[in-house]
């Protein structure tokens, strides 16, 4: 492009302008229920989300008091069964898999790639009340006596307990549209509505996991779409598929059930690992290291993701042979994760780190992921997980990488992004409070069961053998100092809506066009003018030579030097594919 | 990719491709009344796969499509592959685990050793080495021993 | 297109630029937003082809393990009427494929035509299985547990073992096909409304290109069924 392009770049938005912006263009209570806006869209998922979490988040703090003694503390069996399972279907299937990619996914990536929206406003929209009414039929489940299947629904149990199963397979069929639907939104979007010069080596990583993200989303959630159709059939119209009673195969349900949760499991990580990246670099002030790794590991994973849902089989009488061929791809995965994790880490040396809270996530979220993802590799040995599966030590893992991976990683980009959602600032100090005692809690609920699991604790029990009492207590109380953390974030987020401190476009100094190119509280269309993007999504320093400034010397809030916004584009751009 | 998915098909080739589909209909059926035995499965398949390939490329026009949209397409047709192979490679070989009882495994080891060897018991004859083995043929030698083994 | 890489001072938004009706603000040129809308629709066409595989596979394993079951089941099949379906079908792919070449030729009658005959078509197959799967229940053949064969060349079916699980594969299979045919009947139609109201044109024909895609997918399905269930 030529330089006269680059000359005639837009002011900064105006940080102080008390102008329009995408909160107050228009305020009625239907044009929220209405907005084809993707901000919009992304705050009603952002609230309804945050629902969910809750009543699931309290249903785990009731099964850690009824696990604070051996014996029947305040539940019958029955009831904590159900307990454990709306537990787990409510923050799998309707927190964890759409969290970030429909509340930050939707709010932020199109303003990542200087787009205007996503690609279909309108199917973004459907997502949202197609989500909906999965949580419509999941209350019904509860209303016709619940489930206690666990989260897995194994058959032949599942096809014989309770009518709330019916409704609650159907939930998670309509609520895996809205998956759908906002993962073929992004890929399209990522495609085609990318802003000229934003090619693929210049895509923010985050990016860069909302693409993987979308990709498994697509190819995956179709599978327990039918599952879950088969299930209400085999229930309904007998059809022996699945029934040994009637010739047909359990254990092909969970082949079909995992076809689908192990890719589950990376629709929950990979954006995590998309927040991480942003985190780390923007906190650290430096290139990320390896950004075609990070991004093309991503892609790895995705794929890989589909060969090792046998891993979570070893014990159900399945063959040996594929037992042994899931086990030594399950070790496979382990290596794109590990490049993630090195990169990371090197992205943080010689960085000038700058400790907000936002970072405090991230580095929580590197050791807890790497806990998670060793005891993954341990338990995906085949000979080990023999004695570890259906253990404590499973939960364990799975906690650590769906809890402390992707809920810790939620936290962190939901600090780093709340400025530009709300226009405001959270309370830093409280900010760092709460995250100090959502790592500690974390650690003290969790840690305790890898012990437990090891001794031979097994899980989804509502009573268990003297022996364990210490631990168990030990992680009832990591779970009250957890919960105190959470409720914390939820407080000062709260108060910071009407009370904080107005935000500027760009409290973080970051490098990305959602800070550098937008108000502090977006513009309905995001932006003033298409941006042109000229540069990668973390060249601080090519940034910063537009600017000056010496290395490292202005670390901190103090003189934070803030990167150029990108040049706008010629008025019509011409596309590049 | 010449101009974007706007490749107009010539209405010959629609109906030149929907001859070879209807063609392919009439081999699928008539092959199906001759005895292939073991082949009969596959000629089915590659017959349904390559008139899908037909509609494919020329009625979904993907052969003049942008890349992208085949790369969609093929990443969701190699999925599918996986999912077939990897279940069948569970259910192609369910019950290889022999040992599904309570022995453990090295007391089958140690079992079929014992049978083994019962097996291969040798006979008395044959381990006879030295001289002394052989108290029948005493008396053609100068016999020195006593005969106490034979009676 | 832009050859002038000059720029004009920033105007609020590109307004006054004139769009074609059918283009959303969002998107640059129709160029875009057509492409947009063919990518969404292939990653949809592979969803439902995703949403197959899990039959399929249940299809594979089942006959791999009980082959003679398949055989003897398939044969109570009729294949005349499958035959039939299959052509019909593939008819109906061609006229769906001729309405869209219409379309880009701005030839609007002939494009409805085919799109009506491609309902047509679309009726004929779904009368055709109705028959189908009444035969079928007249003798019994009802899907997993109530299975029970009686009459006809049904009856010796009660003696196979498994005959049950191919008429599950077989209803859920080929019942949840249908069930894309009706949807297909449904798209089908509101188009052919559409471009009788003299919505589309050689400019804008997307709705009718991705209906035409899905038709297609919908083809395809039956192709595999076909011989799985009838043939082999
Ligand atoms: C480093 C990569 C990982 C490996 C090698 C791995 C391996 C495994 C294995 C082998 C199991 C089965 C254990 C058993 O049931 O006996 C398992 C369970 C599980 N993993 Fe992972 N995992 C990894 C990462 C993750 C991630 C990133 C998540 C989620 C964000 C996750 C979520 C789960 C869940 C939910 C289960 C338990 C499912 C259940 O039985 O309820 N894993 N993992
Ligand atoms: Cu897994």
């Amino acid at each position: 492009m030529s330089t006269d392009t680059q000359n005639t770049a837009v002011a900064q938005p105006d940080e102080h302008e008390e102008g329009e912006n995408y909160l107050n263009h228009e305020t009625s209570v239907w044009s929220w229920l209405s907005t084809k806006d993707h901000k919009r869209i992304g705050v009603l998922y952002c609230v309804t989300l945050a629902l969910v979490f809750l009543a699931a988040g309290v249903l785990a703090l009731v099964m850690r008091a009824e696990l604070s003694g051996p014996g029947e503390t305040m539940m019958a069996n029955d009831t904590y069964n159900q307990v454990f399972s709306m537990h787990g279907i409510m923050m799998v299937f309707l927190f964890l898999v759409p969290s970030i990619p429909a509340i930050l996914g939707n709010f932020v990536l199109p303003m990542q790639i200087g787009a205007k929206d996503v690609a279909f406003p309108r199917l973004n929209l459907a997502s949202w009340y197609v989500y909906l009414a999965g949580a419509t039929l999941t209350i019904m489940a509860l209303l016709w006596g619940g489930v206690d299947t666990g989260w897995t629904f194994y058959t032949p149990y599942s096809k014989t307990t309770g009518g709330g199963v019916l409704w609650m397979t159907s939930a998670i069929f309509v609520a895996g549209f809205a998956n759908i639907f906002t993962g073929l939104n992004f890929i399209v979007t990522i495609h085609k509505m990318r802003a000229p010069g934003m090619t693929w080596n210049r895509l923010p990583l985050f990016v860069w996991g909302m693409y993987a993200t979308s990709i498994v989303q697509v190819l995956a959630t179709p599978v327990i779409g039918i599952t879950m159709v088969l299930l209400i059939l085999e229930q309904v119209l007998q059809i022996g598929i699945f029934d040994p009673s009637l010739g047909g195969d359990p254990v092909l349900f969970q082949h079909f059930f995992w076809f689908y949760s192990h890719p589950a499991v990376y629709i929950m990580i990979l954006p995590a690992f998309g927040i991480m990246s942003e985190l780390i670099a923007t906190f650290s002030r430096s290139r990320i290291f390896g950004y075609r790794a990070i991004a093309l590991s991503s892609v790895a994973i995705a794929m890989l993701g589909f060969l090792v849902w046998g891993h979570h089989m070893f014990v159900s009488g399945q063959s040996v042979v594929s037992s042994i061929v899931f086990s030594l791809i399950t070790y496979l995965i382990g290596i794109p994760s590990g490049i993630k994790v090195f990169n990371w880490v090197a992205t943080l040396y010689k960085g000038s780190i700058w400790l907000q809270t936002p970072m405090i996530y991230a580095l929580s979220f590197l050791f807890l992921f790497s806990i998670g993802g060793f005891t993954g590799i341990m338990v995906g040995v085949l000979s080990v997980d023999v004695h570890l599966h259906d253990t404590y030590y499973i939960v364990s893992h799975f906690h650590y990488v769906m809890m402390g991976g992707t809920v810790v990683a939620l936290l962190g980009g939901m600090h780093y992004w709340w400025p530009k959602i709300t226009g405001r600032m959270y309370n830093e100090t409280l900010g760092k409070i709460a995250a100090f005692l959502i790592f500690v809690g974390f650690n003290l609920t969790f840690f305790p069961q890898l012990v437990l699991g090891a001794k031979g604790m097994p899980r989804r029990y509502a009573t268990y053998a003297d022996r364990f009492t210490e631990l168990h207590q030990l992680s009832t109380a990591g779970s009250g100092v957890l919960g105190v953390g959470l409720f914390l974030v939820l407080g000062y987020a709260l108060w910071s809506l009407k009370y904080g401190e107005k935000a500027p476009a760009n409290p973080w100094g970051a490098a990305t066009l959602e800070w550098t190119n937008v108000a502090a509280l977006p513009d309905p269309h995001n932006f003033k003018r298409t941006p042109l993007i000229t540069r990668g999504p973390y060249d601080f320093h090519l940034a910063d030579e537009v600017f000056g400034g010496g290395d490292g010397e202005a670390d901190g809030d103090q003189g934070l030097r803030v990167p150029d916004a990108a040049p706008a584009a010629p008025l019509e751009p011409s596309r590049d594919a | 990719m010449s101009d974007d998915g706007h490749h107009i098909l010539p209405k010959a080739t629609l109906l030149k491709v929907f001859g070879g589909l209807i063609f392919l209909t009439v081999l699928t059926v008539a092959v199906a009344y001759v005895p292939l035995g073991p082949l009969a499965v596959p000629v089915a398949i590659g017959i349904a796969a390559t008139k899908a390939t037909l509609v494919v490329l020329y009625f979904m026009a993907l052969r003049y499509d942008n890349p992208v949209n085949a790369l969609t397409f093929t990443i969701g047709i190699i999925m599918v592959m996986v999912f077939i192979t990897f279940t069948m490679i569970d259910t192609a070989f369910r019950g290889d685990m022999g040992n599904v009882d309570r022995q453990t495994m090295g007391e089958i080891e140690r079992e079929q050793e014992a049978a083994q060897q019962q097996q291969e018991q040798i006979p008395s004859e044959q381990l006879r080495v030295a001289p002394a083995d052989y108290p029948d043929d005493r008396g053609a030698d100068a016999g020195a021993a006593s005969g106490d083994g034979d009676s | 297109m832009a050859t002038d890489t000059d720029i004009a001072p920033a105007p609020t938004e590109t307004d006054h630029h004139d769009h074609p009706a059918h283009l959303q603000h969002h998107f640059v040129s129709s160029e875009q937003q057509f492409d947009s809308a063919k990518l969404g629709m292939w990653l949809f066409l592979i969803t439902e082809i995703l949403l197959f595989s899990a039959m399929f596979v249940a299809y594979a394993v089942y006959r791999q393990w009980h082959p003679e079951t398949f055989v003897a089941a398939s044969e109570t099949l009729n294949v005349t009427m499958g035959t039939i379906n299959t052509i019909v079908l593939l008819t109906s792919s061609l006229t769906v494929a001729l309405s869209i070449h219409y379309i880009q030729k701005d030839e609007v009658k002939k494009c409805i035509y085919n799109l009506g005959a491609t309902l047509v078509l679309a009726g004929g197959f779904m009368v055709i299985k109705y028959f189908e799967y009444t035969s079928k229940f007249e003798h019994g053949a009802y899907p997993g547990g109530m299975f029970d064969p009686h009459g006809g060349h049904y009856a010796q079916l009660a003696d196979v073992p498994f005959a049950s699980q191919f008429f599950s594969i077989y209803f859920v299979m080929t019942g949840i096909h249908g069930l894309h045919v009706i949807i297909g009947m449904a798209v089908i139609g509101w188009v052919a409304v559409r471009a009788w109201m003299g919505s589309f044109s050689s400019e804008y024909y997307t709705p009718v290109e991705l209906t035409g895609l899905y038709w297609h997918l919908v083809d395809i399905v039956w192709i595999f069924l076909f011989p799985m269930l009838y043939l082999i």
